[in-house]
């Protein structure tokens, strides 16, 4: 079964269909769960007046499940993929990438009971308590033995860029994650940080932000620069530039955690270079963004009949959209009218399911038919419903959300003549209320898509092999 | 030394670093290199003319 038709090396794709499938069950459960906490902002009676449904305890498993669960499975499958493909050699230490499925399953399911419960470290992004940050670590080495170790027995000369940014990936987000999960346990379930007050806060938000740097960014990045190039048949369009892209991302992203503490008690030399550090950060992402889209440079008609092509390439579109609008928000000043609003969920969202989920569905749409020894997906005219479907809901979310946040911080801010606020919070929160809707329904639209997807891959991985033949190349 | 001095030529130390390390990257010398390194994303294709020969060593 392992066997592919590529130069003779026998692949291991088995822990890569895993990978693969549970991102398509991960992705719709997470972004279900983000539906729903999204229609309790409409319909507060939702939660049922249950605690573990409640908003709180349902928003981290939403965040959990759809950045650790949907999009980390993502790229498990796509790197242990890339990694062996582009060096043309088997995975190292099979049994070990064996035992970060299932490790990383048992993380996911730890966070589904943990969560609603009400168990947290109360740290975004890092809400998992220490025995399951134990577990992460656990699994997280191991995927770096595995990755690495299938690196040092390559059989090509040159280390494929994407595998750069993959490696960088995996590196720094076992620095994040260890650093950040320092804690002193007081029982099994709780413990509380080593850090405190500013530090504290710096520690989270230097993790928080590069877990949006490493994790959502420069390992995503790594799926850009193998299945882009791929997907649309030439080699991407500067090496030279993917290599400087490389160097000068990893090398900014690191200082711009700070902007998330504008105006907090962070000394301001320290809000100050992190808000420098962001907007500097905006040349690297769009030098990648031009990179990823030139690609297609002479090839810009196979958009018209690709789907998948498409799902990557619009991925780019979002992931600039949103390199441009981070560096403007992380400005002091915009921030001050930004934070805490709902432009803030936008910007999130614009770069969550616009870049990273759009990335990944078409990467997953590319892998399934060669892990399955197939032409093609079951059927190419789903994939184009789930793309429009998709692109609706993305869009119809992030307008929703930047017309409630800029509501929001005009309303905050406006005061009257003699110094008092114009607005009571209720009345703010009155004003998003037709966006909440909005939100849900771009919700419910995207969800749509990815079970439209889950058909298809379900389709695909049951059909006969090599019954589904590729689609001739129009001339 | 003070502690800021070590700071600025730590700065200036990677402001040269970074542009000679762009100025490599650009140079002509790595275009081979680089041109070869791009295409290895399909170097473990089969051709078409590869795949006709293998099938035909099997009959």
């Amino acid at each position: 079964m392992s066997h592919t038709n590529s130069l003779n090396v026998d692949y291991n794709y088995s822990v890569v269909r895993l990978f693969a499938l549970t991102t398509v069950l991960w992705g719709i459960v997470g972004m279900a769960v983000g539906v729903l906490i999204a229609a309790q902002l409409y319909w507060p009676a939702l939660n049922f007046d249950t605690p573990w449904l409640t908003y709180s305890r349902l928003r981290p498993l939403h965040t959990n499940a759809v950045i650790f669960a949907f999009g980390t499975s993502a790229l498990f499958a796509t790197s242990y993929y890339i990694v062996q493909r582009t060096c043309q050699v088997r995975l190292f230490a099979e049994k070990l990438a064996m035992f970060t499925f299932w490790g990383w399953q048992a993380v996911i399911i730890s966070a589904v009971v943990t969560l609603p419960l009400g168990l947290t470290s109360s740290k975004e992004y890092a809400e998992l308590e220490w025995p399951i940050d134990i577990l992460i670590t656990l699994v997280w080495i191991s995927y770096a033995i595995v990755f690495f170790g299938t690196l040092v027995k390559r059989k090509t000369s040159h280390i494929y860029v994407a595998n750069w940014f993959l490696g960088g990936f995996i590196l720094t987000v076992a620095a994040l994650h260890i650093v950040n999960s320092m804690a002193i346990p007081v029982s099994a379930f709780k413990s509380y940080s080593i850090y405190a007050g500013a530090v504290d806060a710096m520690i989270q938000w230097w993790y928080g932000h590069n877990a949006v740097g490493f994790l959502l960014t420069a390992g995503f990045l790594g799926m850009m620069y193998y299945f882009v190039p791929k997907q649309a048949g030439r080699p991407v369009y500067s090496y030279r530039l993917s290599v400087v892209h490389f160097w000068a991302l990893i090398a900014l992203y690191i200082w711009a955690g700070p902007h998330h503490l504008h105006y907090t008690a962070l000394p301001d030399w320290t809000q100050s270079l992190g808000m420098v550090m962001s907007v500097v950060l905006f040349v690297p992402s769009w030098g990648g963004m031009i990179n990823g889209i030139m690609t297609l440079s002479g090839a810009w008609h196979k958009l018209k009949t690709d789907p998948i092509l498409r799902f990557l390439i619009v991925s780019l579109s979002f992931y600039g959209m949103s390199t441009f609008e981070g560096p403007m928000m992380a400005i002091k000043s915009v921030n001050a009218l930004s934070h805490y609003t709902d432009w803030t969920i936008g910007h999130v969202h614009s770069g969550a399911l616009g870049w990273v989920a759009m990335i990944s569905i078409g990467a997953i749409y590319h892998l399934i038919p060669v892990l399955y020894n197939q032409g093609r997906m079951y059927s190419i005219s789903l994939i184009n419903t789930h793309f429009w479907l998709h692109t609706i809901g993305v869009v119809l979310y992030i307008v929703a959300m930047w017309i409630s946040g800029i509501t929001q911080g005009m309303m905050w801010r406006a005061v009257n003549t003699d110094g008092t606020l114009t607005y009571s919070f209720v009345q703010s929160l009155e004003a998003s209320m037709p966006f909440y809707l909005m939100r849900f329904i771009g919700g419910v639209f995207v969800v749509s898509g990815m079970l439209l997807m889950a058909y298809n891959v379900y389709k695909t991985v049951r059909a006969k092999e090599q019954t589904l033949q590729p689609v001739p190349e129009a001339a | 030394m003070e502690y800021s001095t070590i700071h600025s030529i730590f700065t200036v130390v990677l402001f040269v670093g970074f542009i000679s390390f762009v100025i490599w990257a650009y140079s002509k010398k790595r275009k081979t290199d680089f041109d070869k390194a791009a295409n290895l994303v399909f170097d473990d294709e089969q051709t078409a003319q590869q795949k006709t020969k293998q099938e035909s060593d099997h009959e």
